[in-house]
């Protein structure tokens, strides 16, 4: 079959214009499907990465609007095998505008760092030392012009209080790119001690402890006014990304749905070029070609462009998203999505699809016309 | 009957019937009824498998439009149909090479279809015909879309080709001036064979053909 290769990309450079149109018309719709496709799987890499951590989320089993108190802290503290525990209110937040929204979160200061020495923290000990005090990740610094000293006000979109803040550190990397780490205690001085913690984090001194550990502290406060869940962060942050699996599948959906509309326009033009070839193809066939060498030939012109296409299509979208990550102030939360390379591969199967499918139906009909009819109708 | 290595014409009016006879000759077409005998094979029996082996065996195609790929260029033109063959690239070079040295295009081999005058391309046709050395050339209206000056040259390379190459030449045309380049004029009217007669190559070369209705 080597021998026709050079047939195939011959036919391409017929029409350039249309070839061209159509390769990036693919291409688009795959840039577009690999994008979207990511979305789920960044997700769930986003837990599988925090399934090496040892420290256990402990929040009311009532829902996340409702608030456990925090004399549970001392209770948790001493439970066998917890290493290290800090409160954590979710405040909310917003810098300027309410675009520039992200998530503020008021956290016992004293074993701060010892709960989350992965996040590559610095400023820890100002922190500690000033209730006013504010840690922010890197990106979000980048994001807002930020720098350490500044002294910025955060409005409350869930209390209903403002912040003012003094940023002591940074935050190197966090489940999220864009937070903001204040005082618990200076929250609870804002808010008129209302004595409420959404989430206790735990660390607990060995990974296999983990789920006796959480077992224990449900435990502890069964049958209360306010039940624990207790879960490891994994799980944690799965639960909390299961509320927007809706809409990662409505984009996964759009992503395929955009495939198949471009899939459409891309037969309607293999069917036109095919068309307009009939009387080369049935000269071919007069020579003796066969039905299925002329079919196959056609269809590989149809793959050709998709893979084309497709190439593209996912190469810019790995592209893009590599020079995004450099400069993550573009895409704010998504600048640690990454275009999996299980993703780039469907992508390109589903290329390949899109090539014999829009191709097959047209080729085969013209493969197997009547040579003396086609001549016929181009006469 | 069409005795092997002549030339011969089919001639008649509009409707008459020239192109679907020469169609069924070439196992393009499948006849109703009837048998169609070519050489020692029944090619109306054949299945279309085995049909388009034989075509790419014995059969060579000439068109009144050329139909050649506009893409390729004449060389490549040429070469199409020794794709079908085991030929190696080299091999396949050199044959397509004589073929348009033979019809005299071996200056324009890499010219593409629009940078040939309609003469030039039915040569590039006749060339893409014999390069599989068929046993039968067929041509359907070959001077029909040509000047007088073009349609004598390509005639000429057709008498040419069944003197020197030995070559079997059945021509469907309207063409009266066709007459003296031929053996043998056979006249059809609404589907019927009316007659054979000598054409003007024929009293020259002193052939006599053997024709059965």
């Amino acid at each position: 079959m080597t021998k026709y290769i050079g047939l195939v990309f011959k036919n391409l450079t017929r029409s350039k214009r249309r070839t061209i149109l159509t390769i990036l018309a693919i291409a688009v719709s795959l840039f577009i499907f690999a994008l979207l496709v990511s979305l789920p799987t960044f997700a769930n890499q986003v837990v599988a990465d925090s399934a090496s951590s040892v420290r256990l989320a402990c929040r009311t089993k009532m829902g996340w609007d409702y608030p456990l108190p925090e004399a549970y802290g001392v209770k948790i503290d001493a439970t066998p095998h917890v290493a290290a525990m800090a409160a954590c209110v979710i405040y909310g937040g917003v810098y300027h505008d309410l675009s520039d929204q992200f998530p503020s979160l008021a956290m016992d200061a004293d074993k701060f760092d010892v709960l989350f020495p992965d996040w590559g923290i610095t400023g820890a000990e100002n922190f500690k030392k000033t209730k006013t005090s504010a840690l922010v990740t890197d990106s979000a610094m980048r994001r807002f012009h930020l720098h350490v000293g500044q002294q910025i006000q955060i409005r409350g979109t869930r209390f209903a209080f403002n912040l003012q803040l003094t940023i002591v550190g940074t935050i190197a990397k966090g489940p999220s790119p864009d937070f903001l780490i204040f005082r618990r205690d200076y929250f609870e001085e804002a808010a008129g001690k209302p004595g409420i913690v959404d989430i206790f984090w735990v660390r607990v001194d060995d990974s296999r402890n983990l789920p006796q550990v959480a077992a224990d502290l449900d435990q502890q406060f069964a049958n209360s006014s306010a039940e624990t869940r207790s879960e490891s962060e994994a799980s944690f942050i799965g639960s909390v990304l299961a509320r927007f699996q809706v809409f990662l599948k409505l984009a996964a959906f759009i992503g395929v749905v955009v495939v198949v509309a471009i899939g459409l326009v891309a037969a309607n033009t293999a069917a036109m070029s095919i068309r307009e070839r009939r009387g080369e193809i049935a000269v071919m066939r007069a020579m003796g070609f066969r039905s299925r060498t002329i079919f196959s030939l056609l269809v590989a012109e149809s793959l050709v462009i998709a893979l084309l296409g497709g190439a593209l299509g996912c190469g810019a979208a790995f592209v893009l998203l590599s020079v995004f990550s450099l400069n993550a102030d573009v895409l704010g939360p998504f600048a640690v999505l990454r275009i999996p390379p299980a993703v780039l591969g469907q992508a390109m199967i589903v290329a390949m699809i899109l090539g014999v499918l829009s191709a097959y139906v047209p080729a085969l009909t013209a493969s197997r016309r009547n040579i003396t009819e086609s001549f016929r109708l181009i006469d | 009957m069409i005795p092997a290595r002549s030339f011969v014409a089919i001639m008649g009016p509009s409707g008459s019937g020239k192109t679907t006879l020469l169609n069924l000759v070439a196992g393009i077409d499948h006849a109703t009824s009837g048998k169609v005998l070519v050489g020692n094979e029944e090619i109306s029996s054949m299945k279309e498998r085995d049909l388009a082996g034989w075509r790419a065996r014995h059969i060579g195609l000439v068109f009144q439009f050329y139909n050649l790929i506009p893409v390729l260029t004449a060389f490549e033109n040429v070469e199409l149909p020794l794709l079908l063959t085991q030929l190696k690239k080299g091999e396949r070079k050199a044959h397509a090479e004589a073929a348009l040295a033979a019809v005299g295009l071996a200056e324009r081999m890499q010219h593409y279809p629009r940078q040939l005058s309609g003469g030039q391309e039915q040569r590039v046709a006749i060339a893409r015909a014999i390069v599989t050395d068929p046993t039968i050339l067929v041509a359907d209206e070959p001077t029909g879309d040509l000047d007088a000056k073009s349609a004598e040259e390509i005639l000429n390379l057709l008498v040419k080709l069944n003197r020197q190459f030995q070559k079997t030449i059945v021509m469907v045309t309207h063409d009266p001036r066709s007459e003296r380049f031929v053996d043998t004029i056979y006249r059809l009217d609404k589907g019927i064979f009316i007659g054979a007669e000598p054409g003007g190559r024929a009293e020259t070369l002193q052939i006599q053909p053997q024709l059965t209705a």
